[in-house]
């Protein structure tokens, strides 16, 4: 797989290169820069992810005036590269290095707009950021290193799920993610909110699971306690207000809640660590899909109804839009892991959340204008309905995942 | 057989379809009006299979094998149409048929102008067929089906001038009250007040029923082991049992304290009244208990369960019966006065049948007999006091000798039934009446001389006040103006109505057939013989002395104030609950749509209000955070 | 074999049918959907009075989901049936009906295109009532599972959209309860799942305490039974009325039917706490009947009536075998006579624009005879006269004296139930049909307002008489194995 990341980033440099003649050349050679890593790994997980990455592109495509304009395709090429490259990672020196690879990009590109810099926003995000990866990293390593002492491993573990509530914006240690979501550009903000999460969690799933000792059981009731918060938080939080941003910023929150639920069921038998990966991450493909939809027909000025019904309900977890399953896959091996009492929380949050998910539809659904915003809308919801057939396909690819 | 079944039962229903279908049409064709005259040509046909039922369907005696016949309908649970013909079944369905049929008639002209005749004769002919259908029905599931029709059948024809618009169809003296009580009653509230006094009762007596299934594993009166299920579930069990069973024929046939819907009943056409209350709904009641008797022959049992229940009703309708008599004396309308009158003979067949477990079945043959004679004497009566509305447009007793001379067929009814039905000897009534003085003079052993005194009583009141119809209709009541037009179908119906009562007569002298030697036999006791004098002084009085005033009479008027249970007492609790679960509501509304969205409100508020936009405090929370981890996993690691 | 494929057919139709019917123009489209859903019906009443009791797998899934097969036996032809009938009827009712709706909401500038609106009335409703079909015939409980939320949703789009009075907010309310309650069961059914390694019904062994806990919480939120009740009055009085009549007759008593699912695998839960369980019903059931008295709208006071109902259904499944009967009976009839009174409700709404003020309506049978009556024959069917309703009450009475014997506080307490269902019906029948006539003007009105009332009537009256009464208790019988020709 090397020779192909060396392939991608030579046809990123001359991307880069050539970006200051003409943004498409470099917007083209962004997309093909990631075609050959995508080729190469697990076909359903890249596919996956290429999605993702293309609809980042293509949404970016809408604020094509913005200041670096050309560099920020390359950008997401290299967060793309690095996403896809996590699924095969089990070195913790690569994994950390895709850690901050995935990371860095987004200072810069929350910052862009095609109006002027948002300087603010980004000295916000930055800092949180750099505080997260300092704790990430310190914890990483020390588990690596020190596990065999329980203080410190206690230490070292709670350091790393801080660091990643922090990076992804998970509460108490939230407070980034509503300012920014709501004054930086929606579009930039879509790429934090969907390109950058995953590969924070399958680091830590890996380096979670690669490390764990049995003093682990009280420190996972301390990150399920952690999660229930994030839910709540996210969802009342998001329940009175009526920015459109602001509503996504903590449905972001109480997202990444459910998903760090899944770290609970990290103690169960083995194919139900698959069940619970494979719910986090399909959750993140759901919340990823979900506000690049979201996003942009912000920035778009509204969507579809039926576009926008589509995002809400599979959000709120209807059957069989992927949002179902994607729960279902938590609360399973929540369940059988005994924690029902957090899958009763989480069933308890997914009915507080119904109404600000279906006000939003309500506000964003005002009607279908032809425009490339709205394409990639179409393109965001459509996503949502890949699990007509019942993706029990994730779970094995999951289960192909290294590390796991 | 099938065949006869199926016209018995279906012929009036089917019969009534054309005229409810085209009532309903829009607009509505000309011939609508002509076709009653197929509803009352239904009601001919099962008339004619009962007669036929009667005479060629089995033996005709008290002790004949009865005849059964089975139409499978639910097979898997030994639930079927089993039809019975014995003696019971096969008179009362005649009498059934005859007194529907004569009524029917008698409507063609009464409910000639009405507004509503689609409805009336489609649940008059679903009435009738109910009747029958409780009447030959061995098996309880479909005797139901029967009683439910009637429940349905008596509230559509009571309320059937729904309209509330006529002050002819309401009871009682318009805008009354007394102690802030309404003391009129119109035709909405009457069906209303006959369809909630029944279902209180039949759903007891439905209870029972499913009872006796789980228990007994078949619902045919004729097979259930009456004997056995007390073996079975006790003394306790029996009570239980029966007095839910009961429940159902007592509030049926209006006895004590359900008796409040019968009076209000009268507020459906005179027509429905006729029928409701001589031979079929309210007969139904005492009908089902006398059938039940005669299977469960409690005399030749001699169970402890048993006994209770047959001191219960047999004092229960003594009681009704004197209430009925006493309210009826004093009562100043003319069907409210016959239907008080027909809760108190309903009262003494009660009572009657009741004492078949001390006299053995003769007690039930009395009843039953009782029954016939009353349906007959009644039906007429109401048909006359029909009449009469009709013609002086008042409800009212009222009517001088100029009403004799203008009315004389109904004159000439009315003192043919009068005389017959109060025992005067030596006409119908007093035969059968004889043999329930009999009957209660048996009891003396058991319960002395009261229930043959109560008899006595009843008896003398019940003459009176039958005398005093007659004259206040005919002699002495107040002037009223007439507004002759037609009534010859009606008068007919009635008179050939009237006669059936010198056939029974007939019977009662010249047959030497049980019960009828019986019945003359004690008829020549002179025990009998005075009681027969006594209830002729007390017609006398009835006649002579119509109407004396009395606060004992406004008392017993007002229905000793029952109605304050009927429309007080019960809906004053019924109000005060639903009110407190109105309450409950109105809490868990609030709590659930209110107080928890509000509450998440506010702690959205508040987790919203962390948001000020300054990086610094951000990072104190941040750092709180942390250290607070720091502290949990230095905890943490030091208890792992 | 000829059956099962008849059967398979048959639910593709009205399936096909909701994605053909946004293409059609409405009155068409009325025709279509409710010939798609009286083809099913037909099939069902065949399979139902020829005793049919098959399965036919779909797929096989790794476990712990199972296998996915379409389960046919009495208990879902009979609920399949119910389910058909109801939405042909109210299919024809909602042509006249919606037409009014859309109209008044042109009036108030709501929409502007009535015949975009019956596009998307037209598929929302074929896939409600279509999804509750199929649920009914799923064999696996995430099928299961899937069609009850599908049911929600359609459902809740078409409170959301048409409802009346502030219906966003009651669109919501009624879509997190009713969450609430799918999501629950779904803990149950995932539980269960991993219990027995399946989810498919017919290889299900048993079911443990907290699945059935869970299952049991979420059906008494969408049955529901006191206090979760809050919700229904809401919801189905604020709906437009075709979709109260599928709503209330036929969507919330499918927790009886998932409950009376898990019975049959497994009865220990309910064996257990019988007791409070029946308490807890008959005290629901009872509140939710003098609820009724007070209510003032008339969409309302069915409503709560409809909570009343579902108390029988709660206290049916505690009373052994006969009290199964009554489940499956209490479901048909509860399902004929309500779906008939909300269309009654619906036609005075449709005729007296927008009148449900029970105040304000008085002798309304001199306006609508033909509605009345059919109100009549509904409110019957409710108490269990001369109807289908009847044998309802007679197995549970029965069922309560084979599991409670001569226990008077119970029988007391039912019986009290079952009357106070007869006088509200009739009471109501007083307030609104009879008396004194209200002095409106004597309407024209669609014959499709009245009519397919008049349809489900007969089949409610039916029932009682062979051989549909016959074919469909012994189906019951044979299903829940009350043996030998005695009890």
């Amino acid at each position: 797989m090397m020779l192909e990341i060396l392939v991608s980033l030579i046809i990123l440099t001359i991307a880069a290169a050539l970006s200051y003649r003409d943004y498409r050349i470099s917007f083209i050679l962004s997309l093909i820069a990631i075609v050959p890593v995508a080729a190469s790994g697990n076909a359903v997980y890249s596919a996956l992810i290429v999605a993702v990455a293309f609809l980042n592109d293509f949404s970016l495509l809408v604020i094509r005036e913005n200041q670096i304009a050309g560099v920020d395709y390359a950008m997401i090429a290299i967060m793309c590269i690095a996403t896809l490259y996590a699924f095969i990672a089990t070195d913790l020196a690569i994994m950390l290095t895709l850690f901050v690879v995935v990371s860095v990009p987004t200072y810069l590109l929350i910052m862009i707009s095609d109006k002027e810099m948002n300087v603010d926003v980004g000295i916000k995000y930055v800092t949180f950021m750099v505080i997260a990866t300092v704790l990430f990293l310190i914890g990483a390593v020390l588990l690596y290193s020190a596990s065999a002492n329980t203080m410190v491993y206690s230490i070292a573990f709670l350091m790393l799920i801080v660091g990643l509530s922090m990076e992804v914006g998970i509460a108490p240690v939230h407070e980034w993610v509503p300012d920014v979501f709501s004054s930086a550009d929606p579009i930039p903000v879509s790429i934090v909110a969907s390109l950058a999460k995953f590969v924070p969690f399958i680091i830590a799933y890996k380096i979670i699971l690669a490390t764990a000792t049995p003093a682990i059981g009280p420190l996972i009731l301390i990150v399920g306690l952690i999660a229930a918060a994030s839910m709540f938080v996210g969802n009342i939080g998001a329940l009175t207000t009526n920015d459109p941003s602001r509503i996504l910023a903590y449905s972001t929150v109480a997202n990444m809640g459910y998903i760090l639920a899944t770290f609970a069921a990290i103690t169960a038998g083995k194919e139900y660590i698959y069940f619970a990966i494979a719910g986090g991450i399909l959750q993140l493909f759901v919340n990823s899909f979900g506000k690049i939809g979201y996003f942009t027909s912000i920035k778009n000025g509204g969507t579809s109804p039926i576009t926008a019904y589509l995002l809400t309900f599979s959000f709120i977890g209807l059957p069989p839009l992927m949002g179902f399953w994607s729960k279902l896959f938590i609360i399973y091996s929540l369940v059988f892991s005994s924690y029902t009492w957090l899958a009763v929380i989480l069933v308890l949050n997914s009915a507080i959340s119904v109404p600000y998910y279906i006000r939003l539809a309500r506000l964003l659904g005002t009607g279908w204008k032809f425009s490339l915003a709205n394409a990639v809308v179409l393109f965001a919801s459509l996503a949502m309905l890949i699990t007509l057939m019942p993706p029990t396909w994730f779970v094995d690819v999951i289960s192909m995942m290294k590390g796991v | 057989m099938i065949e006869l079944l199926a016209l018995l039962f279906l012929a009036p229903v089917f019969a009534s379809f054309p005229i409810a279908i085209a009532w309903g049409m829009d607009p509505r064709p000309e011939w609508a009006r002509k076709l009653p005259i197929l509803s009352v040509l239904g009601l001919f046909v099962s008339l004619c299979v009962a007669l036929y039922i009667l005479f060629n369907v089995g033996e005709l005696s008290p002790d004949a094998e009865p005849v059964k016949y089975t139409i499978y309908w639910l097979p898997d649970f030994n639930i079927n149409f089993v039809f019975i013909f014995d003696y019971l079944s096969k008179l009362m369905g005649a009498l059934t048929a005859v007194i529907a049929f004569l009524i029917g008639v008698y409507g063609l002209e009464y409910m000639r102008d009405d507004y509503r005749l689609g409805w009336y004769w489609f649940f008059f002919n679903l009435f009738t067929a109910s009747m029958l259908l409780v009447v030959y029905s061995d098996n309880l599931l479909m005797l139901l089906i029967g009683w439910e029709g009637l429940g349905i059948a008596s509230w559509a024809l009571i309320g059937h001038w729904f309209r509330d618009d006529d002050e002819l169809s309401y009871v009682g003296i318009l805008n009354r009250k007394v102690a802030g009580l309404n003391m009129f009653w119109s035709p909405s509230t009457g069906g209303w007040r006959a369809i909630s006094t029944i279902r209180v009762g039949d759903m007891p007596m439905f209870f029972a029923l499913g009872a006796l299934f789980a228990l007994t594993g078949t619902l045919n009166i004729s097979e259930i082991p009456w004997a056995g299920l007390e073996e079975k579930i006790g003394v306790a069990g029996i009570v239980i049992l029966m007095v839910a069973f009961l429940m159902g024929p007592f509030t049926k046939s209006a006895q004590l304290p359900f008796s409040e819907w019968l009076m209000t009943a009268m507020t459906g056409p005179t027509t429905v009244s006729a029928l409701l209350h001589s031979a079929t709904m309210v007969a139904a009641g005492t009908y089902i208990f006398m059938r039940l008797s005669w299977y469960i022959q409690p005399w030749n049992l001699h169970l402890e369960g048993y006994e209770y229940v047959y001191i219960l009703v047999l004092f229960l309708g003594l009681a009704s019966s004197l209430y009925g008599a006493l309210v009826a004396t004093s009562s100043l309308e003319r069907k409210v006065l016959l239907a008080a009158s027909t809760m108190s003979s309903l009262g003494l067949m009660f009572a009657s049948a009741a004492a078949s477990y001390w006299v053995g079945k003769i007690a039930v043959l009395v009843a039953f007999w009782y029954l016939i004679t009353h349906a007959f004497a009644k039906a007429s009566l109401f048909l006359v006091a029909g009449h009469l509305i009709h013609e002086t447009h008042d409800r009212f007793l009222g009517g001088d000798t100029e009403v004799a001379k203008k009315l004389k067929t109904a004159f000439i009814a009315t003192v043919v039934a009068t005389i017959c039905l109060s025992g005067i000897p030596p006409f119908t009534a007093y035969w059968v009446k004889s043999g329930m003085d009999g009957v209660m003079h048996h009891l003396e052993h058991e319960f002395g001389m009261l229930p043959l005194a109560l008899l006595v009583t009843i008896s003398a009141i019940y003459s009176g006040f039958l005398g005093k119809f007659l004259s206040m209709n005919f002699f002495k009541g107040k002037k009223v103006h007439l507004h002759l037009h037609g009534g010859g179908i009606m008068s007919t119906a009635y008179l050939i109505m009237v006669s059936m009562l010198f056939v029974i007569l007939g019977l009662y002298l010249t047959s030497h057939e049980e019960p009828f030697r019986d019945f003359f036999h004690e008829g020549l006791i002179s025990s009998s013989l005075t009681v027969g004098l006594i209830v002729l002084v007390a017609y006398a009085i009835g006649l002579f002395k119509p109407q004396f005033e009395s606060p004992v009479g406004k008392f017993l008027g007002d229905r000793m104030y029952m109605m304050f249970l009927n429309d007080f007492i019960v809906p004053k609790i019924g109000w005060a609950v639903a009110k407190v679960v109105e309450y409950g509501n109105r809490l868990i509304d609030f709590t659930c749509h209110q107080a928890i969205p509000q509450m998440f409100e506010v702690y959205s508020l508040g987790i919203r209000f962390i948001q000020n936009g300054k990086l610094d405090r951000y990072l104190q929370i941040v750092i709180g955070f942390v250290m607070l981890i720091v502290v949990v996993a230095v905890a943490a690691g030091w208890i792992i | 074999m000829i059956s099962e494929y008849t059967l398979v057919v048959s639910l593709l139709i009205p399936l096909i049918a909701t994605f053909v019917l946004p293409a059609l123009k409405p009155r068409v489209a009325a025709l279509i959907s409710t010939l798609s859903f009286l083809v099913p019906m037909v099939v069902t009443l065949a399979l139902l009075l020829t005793l049919q009791n098959f399965e036919i797998p779909i797929a096989t899934l790794k476990a712990p989901i199972g296998d996915f097969y379409l389960l046919a036996d009495p208990i879902s032809n009979a609920f399949g049936f119910t389910i058909c009938l109801v939405s042909a009827m109210v299919a024809l009712y909602s042509l006249p009906y919606m037409k009014h709706r859309f109209e008044e909401m042109v009036e108030v500038g709501e929409t502007k295109d009535i015949d975009w609106e019956f596009r998307k009335y037209w598929f929302l409703y074929n896939l409600y009532a279509v999804a509750m079909l199929w649920l009914v015939y799923a064999g696996n409980l995430i099928l299961l599972y899937i069609f009850l939320e599908i049911s929600l949703l359609a459902s809740f789009l078409l409170i959301y959209m048409y409802g009346y009075g502030n219906r966003q907010w009651v669109g919501i309310l009624y879509f997190v309860w009713t969450h609430i309650a799918g999501v629950l069961a779904l803990l149950g059914f995932l539980m269960i799942g991993f219990d027995n390694q399946t989810l498919a019904l017919h290889s299900l062994k048993a079911v443990g305490f907290l699945p059935w806990l869970l299952i049991f919480l979420g059906m008494v939120v969408k049955l529901p039974g006191l206090g979760p009740h809050i919700w229904l009055p809401w919801a189905h009085a604020e709906a437009p009325t075709p979709v109260s009549a599928l709503l209330s007759p036929l969507t919330v008593g499918l927790a009886g039917y998932v409950l009376l699912r898990i019975y049959l695998v497994d009865p220990s839960f309910i064996v257990e706490y019988r007791d409070v369980i029946i308490a807890y019903a008959i005290i629901s059931s009872v509140y939710a009947g003098f609820s009724v008295f007070k209510q003032k709208d008339y969409k309302r006071l069915l409503a709560y009536s409809t909570v009343s109902q579902m108390g029988y259904v709660l206290i049916a499944l505690c009373l052994g075998s006969y009290g199964l009967i009554g489940v499956v009976i209490q479901y048909m009839s509860h399902a004929f006579g309500k779906s008939i009174l909300f269309m009654t409700a619906g036609a005075i709404i449709a005729t007296f624009h927008g009148l449900r003020d029970v105040e304000k309506m008085s002798g309304m049978h001199e306006y609508v005879p033909t509605v009345a009556n059919a109100a009549l024959i509904g409110f019957m069917t409710l108490s269990g006269i001369l109807t289908i309703g009847m044998f309802g009450e007679f197995y549970i009475l029965a069922g309560l004296t084979q599991v409670y014997g001569f226990n008077l506080a119970v029988i007391l307490a039912v019986v009290l139930v079952f009357t106070i269902s007869g006088l509200y019906s009739f009471y109501t029948m007083k307030v609104i049909y009879y008396g004194k006539p209200a002095g409106y003007e004597k309407p024209k009105f669609s014959r499709l307002l009245d009519m397919p009332l008049y349809f489900i009537a007969f089949f409610s009256v039916a029932f009682i008489f062979p051989p549909l009464s016959t074919a469909l208790l012994n189906g019951m019988k044979i299903l829940f194995g009350i043996g030998g020709g005695l009890p």
